[in-house]
């Protein structure tokens, strides 16, 4: 349990957007809990920081919520991604793959050793 | 986008209410219970799975709390519920915010009534295109020649300035004059301005209808361009905005002009005080001013020039720029028949005036000047009322938050920090000081126009406006900041200082709250009685200046006995023989009056402040026969019997005559101060002076001599004057009558009215009024500023009052176990009253040390206004200390008093 890191505010709202694309439509716990199992467990989501980024995302318009009832009937409030979500959810994992790309030049094999 | 798109849902978020906490927390119990269920599952224990379920999910309410400030936005919520504090605070004591708002909207009011004139007069830049550009041009110096117009220039020199000068794009000029507009069977007198064709272009100011002048169309012909410019004002005023009126014909002096076009609304040339209603070519002026032309003559200076200077040029280089010009023509003018006979002194110093350039971005207005200081000073006592305001205000604000001290206290036990109290005490200060400026804007508003309709004589501000503009309102959104801060800080510094466990022991027992305030709130009544004194000071000496002004002797004898009264035949198109018969019938219908006792008429009213006074340069002959060097004398035409019925005395030789009556000037009567100035210890009678320095104008005969008598007014007093015949001046000008009574002068007034009437009824009679009120009239400002300084030093002294009286009321209070005591060890009633009333006097004595060396400096600062008195005057600050030491001990009794009715036994008891 002690090695887990709690997930850092501005990769929430990127991890939270590709789950809701490949997941479709999802409850709060879902996304919490899908989270955690793509992280392998190395991530902790607690909804202090969940709910508000959720909020956040929405008052930005990329999801948006809905309440449903869940697989077990129990009423549970929905998010799901809408177009620009879907639009800046494309630009961020790009703006991502070439930031990692960059630091990842950085702390690999040194060129004098290559 | 997507910013504003969040801001937008979070200020709407700003009044979720219960629903949406409902849904957040069934969903955070939904997650809960997924959890729960999940940890079930994989074999935990209910137990253990719940508690699982919550160490993972952090704290509920704590998730609530960032959600919701994640929802709304915090900073406007927290101001809102600050707001909400504060209003809930204030209605509970409705008579302090009474109280308060009161003081603060008569403080900002006034100041932002004083800031509307002060603005508009003093440091707004014309409504025109690029207002910095244009410049004034002048000559100093010895100009050999008739200078009736102050700054002002030939129109020939204009006209040089014009052709060639590379630095300016534009070079225009004004005359201001009176003129008469006769339309649908009413006349009426209107301040005109004479302008170049040019000038509407240069200033960049279009019509509204019609047309405005062009230099093509209206600066060619001479007396050739009989059309006229209405402004917007007039237009709307007296023609009621009727677009018929462009094209139609109105008669301006008795002569048929065509209104060719409206100004735009909003322009009002280049005097912010005096905008004029109707605007004529220049090259009319023979038709407007009858029997003075002057077009053409280089010796008359009487057109202000202006320019409008050609990107890269400053003041200094267009002046370096016109200097050689200037020089030239100048020398020109030496060789013309008018200047050939000159003696050597003279041309030199011709030679040597100086070409004046001026930044004119401001305009130029006469009534600006004579103003401004009035202004500043006025600014300046309101300033301090404001101040004074913001003591007392602050005094009460510290009182309350002494009674408050608790409920702060408690507020910090159970969790506020000191930030947060801060910010809810700086919330209520801007509070009551935005519901006094708001007020006070309101009062502004009534106020400038009283100021305007008091001060305004004979319409010389009748171009200023009363209503508040955007840089009013930001003057006063400023004063509500600054007097928020200056109120708000003394309380709380207070609270900052607060000590948490004392404070609520003490609450518990004592009924007086903390003693912390007390120093402070001495502190800001000694400051305030400072101020006080500084006003009450300042009013001793505008109120005796108003007194010297009043009772100083004019030289004519008992002025309230004196009817005087305008007319100008001229601008009703009378030549100036008819003009002269009319003056004549006029002073034989008078005087046949019953009651009158002696009429006469003087060209240059008396007692009429110092606008346009007519002087002259002459040279007066010496004991050889010889004329010595020029001076400039004051110079007035009046009518036989004018001396008579001032009550001047002639002490010499004779008055006018008969002898007098037409022809050329042939004799002069002179004052004793002129006599005294040129013909020291000899008698002036049968000697010569010439007019026109030593143009060598005809030798004209002193006849008489005068006592002395004020001209302008008491201000300027006695000058040397030459007085001429009027009738033999052969002007076309208008007069003013004085007309002695021995009775009610106001039972004169409609008769005189009515007998003058009668020989023309198109003639109108202004300003009638006796002598006396016109020499209040041009007190005016001296009157307002004795007044008012008068009304706000009371209204300082009463906040002082108060203010004194609520610390020593808490002073007593905190003592009264002292002074059980000192009872029952055998102090007499007597000797408790002297000790609250000697820690009065204390304060009054650290008000009076602090305000002493200020009241010396703005004692010095206001000494150009004041008359007959110093500055530092002895008198006057010796009865404004006793007067604030009275009012302070008065404050001080009633708490006194309840002081020395303690009961010994009680008192003791209860400490």
């Amino acid at each position: 349990m002690e090695e887990k890191t709690d997930v850092w505010q501005g990769t929430l709202a990127l991890m939270v957007l590709k789950t809701l694309e490949t997941m479709g439509p999802l409850h709060g716990y879902g996304i919490a809990r899908r989270i955690e199992q793509t992280s392998g467990d190395l991530l902790t989501v607690r909804y202090g920081t969940l709910y508000p980024a959720l909020l956040k995302l929405e008052q930005e318009g990329y999801i948006r919520a809905e309440w449903g009832v869940s697989d077990n009937n129990r009423r549970a409030k929905y998010y799901a991604l809408t177009a620009s979500g879907r639009k800046k959810l494309a630009s961020e994992a790009l703006q991502w793959d070439r930031t990692t790309g960059i630091i990842a030049r950085f702390l690999g094999p040194s060129e004098a050793a290559s | 986008m997507t910013a504003i798109r969040a801001f937008i849902a979070r200020w709407r978020g700003l009044f979720a209410g219960e629903h949406d906490d409902r849904d957040l927390a069934e969903e955070l119990q939904a997650h809960l219970e997924m959890q729960i269920e999940d940890n079930l599952r994989s074999g935990m224990t209910p137990e253990e799975a719940r508690r699982e379920a919550l160490l993972k999910s952090g704290g509920v309410e704590l998730s609530k709390e960032l959600y919701r400030d994640r929802r709304g936005l915090p900073a406007v919520e927290a101001l809102l519920r600050d707001l909400r504090n504060t209003l809930r605070l204030l209605r509970r004591n409705p008579a302090f915010v009474a109280a308060a708002v009161a003081s603060l909207a008569l403080g900002i009011g006034v100041n932002a009534s004083v800031f509307t004139l002060l603005d508009q007069l003093l440091l707004q830049r014309l409504p025109v295109a690029e207002p910095h550009e244009l410049v004034m041009i002048w000559s100093a110096g010895e100009s050999l020649g008739d200078d009736r117009v102050s700054n002002a220039l030939s129109y020939p020199m204009y006209q040089d300035l014009q052709r060639h000068s590379p630095a300016l794009s534009h070079v225009f000029c004004r005359f201001e004059t009176p003129l008469t507009v006769a339309y649908g069977g009413r006349a009426e007198r209107v301040q005109a301005e004479l302008v170049s064709g040019n000038y509407f272009q240069a200033l960049g100011a279009g019509p509204a209808a019609g047309r405005v002048f062009s230099p093509a169309q209206d600066d060619r012909t001479y007396a050739g361009h009989p059309v006229v410019v209405l402004s917007h004002q007039y237009w709307v005023s007296r023609f009621g905005a009727d677009p018929a009126v462009v094209g139609s014909k109105i008669l301006v002096n008795s002569y048929p002009m065509v209104v060719v076009g409206i100004s735009a609304p909003g322009f009002f040339g280049l005097d912010p005080a005096r905008s004029p209603q109707i605007r004529v070519p220049i090259q009319m002026k023979p038709l407007m001013t009858p029997g003075w032309d002057d077009l053409g003559n280089r010796r008359g200076h009487w057109v202000q020039v202006f320019g409008r200077m050609n990107p890269g040029y400053t003041p200094r280089s267009t002046q370096a720029s016109l200097e050689p010009l200037f020089a030239q023509t100048l020398r020109a003018e030496l060789s013309e028949p008018a200047l050939r006979r000159v003696p050597q002194q003279y041309r030199t110093r011709f030679l040597a005036q100086k070409l004046m350039v001026e930044p004119a971005s401001k305009g130029f207005s006469e009534t600006r000047q004579s103003y401004a200081t009035a202004l500043m000073v006025l600014m300046g006592i309101v300033g301090l009322v404001l101040v004074v305001t913001c003591f007392s205000v602050a005094n009460l604000l510290l009182a309350r938050a002494a009674a408050r001290q608790k409920e702060i206290a408690v507020r910090m036990a159970i969790g506020a920090s000191r930030r947060q109290l801060l910010r809810q005490l700086s919330v209520e200060s801007l509070f009551l000081s935005g519901a006094g400026g708001a007020l006070g804007l309101l009062l502004s508003f009534a106020l400038t126009r009283m100021l305007l309709g008091f001060w305004s004589v004979e319409g010389t501000l009748h171009g200023l406006r009363a209503e508040p503009d955007w840089r009013v309102l930001a003057f006063t959104a400023a004063l509500v900041l600054l007097t928020a801060l200056l109120f708000g800080l003394a309380p709380a510094s207070q609270t900052v200082r607060l000590d948490l466990w004392s404070t609520l022991k003490e609450a518990a027992r004592s009924t007086t709250g903390s003693r912390g305030s007390v120093p402070l709130r001495k502190a800001l009544v000694a400051a305030q009685v400072a101020l006080s004194f500084l006003l009450l000071a300042g009013a001793g000496l505008f109120v005796r200046t108003l007194a010297n002004l009043r009772q100083a002797d004019p030289g004519f004898r008992d002025i309230g006995n004196l009817i005087t009264f305008q007319v100008n035949p001229a601008l009703s198109g009378y030549s100036p023989k008819r003009q002269q018969e009319f003056y004549n019938r006029a002073l034989d219908a008078i005087r046949s009056l019953p009651g009158v006792r002696s009429a006469g008429y003087a060209m240059d009213p008396v007692l009429h402040g110092s606008g346009a006074v007519w002087d002259n340069t002459i040279s007066v002959e010496d004991n050889a026969g010889n004329y010595r060097e020029n001076a400039v004398v004051l110079t007035n035409g009046v009518s036989p019997a004018y001396f008579e019925t001032m009550g001047v005395r002639v002490s010499e030789g004779r008055d006018f005559d008969g002898r007098d009556a037409a022809g050329r000037v042939q004799s002069a009567i002179v004052n004793r101060a002129f006599a005294r100035r040129f013909f020291p210890g000899r008698s002036p009678l049968g000697k010569h002076l010439r007019f026109g320095g030593p143009l060598a104008g005809p030798a004209i005969e002193i006849v008489g001599v005068v006592q002395d008598s004020f001209r302008e007014g008491p201000r300027e007093g006695v000058r040397s004057e030459v007085f001429l015949a009027f009738a033999q001046l052969g002007f076309s000008n208008s007069v003013s009558f004085y007309v002695r009574t021995p009775l009610r002068p106001e039972s004169l007034l409609g008769v005189v009215r009515r007998e003058v009437g009668k020989l023309d009824p198109a003639i109108p009679l202004y300003e009638m009024k006796t002598l006396r009120s016109q020499l209040d009239a041009t007190l005016g400002t001296d009157r307002l500023l004795a007044a008012l300084s008068t009304l706000f030093a009371a209204l300082a002294t009463v906040l002082a009052a108060v203010g004194l009286y609520g610390v020593m009321t808490l002073v007593v209070a905190r003592r009264t176990g002292e002074v059980g005591l000192r009872m029952a060890l055998g102090a007499r009633p007597g000797q408790v009253l002297w000790m609250v009333i000697r820690e009065a006097l204390s304060l009054f004595g650290i008000g009076l040390a602090a305000g002493l060396p200020f009241a010396y400096l703005l004692g010095r600062c206001v000494s150009s206004r004041l008359f007959g008195i110093a500055p530092a005057d002895l008198g006057t600050t010796v009865l404004a200390s006793i007067t604030l030491a009275t009012v302070v001990v008065g404050a001080a009794v009633i708490p006194a008093r309840r002081a020395c009715t303690i009961d010994p036994v009680q008192a003791l008891r209860q400490a």
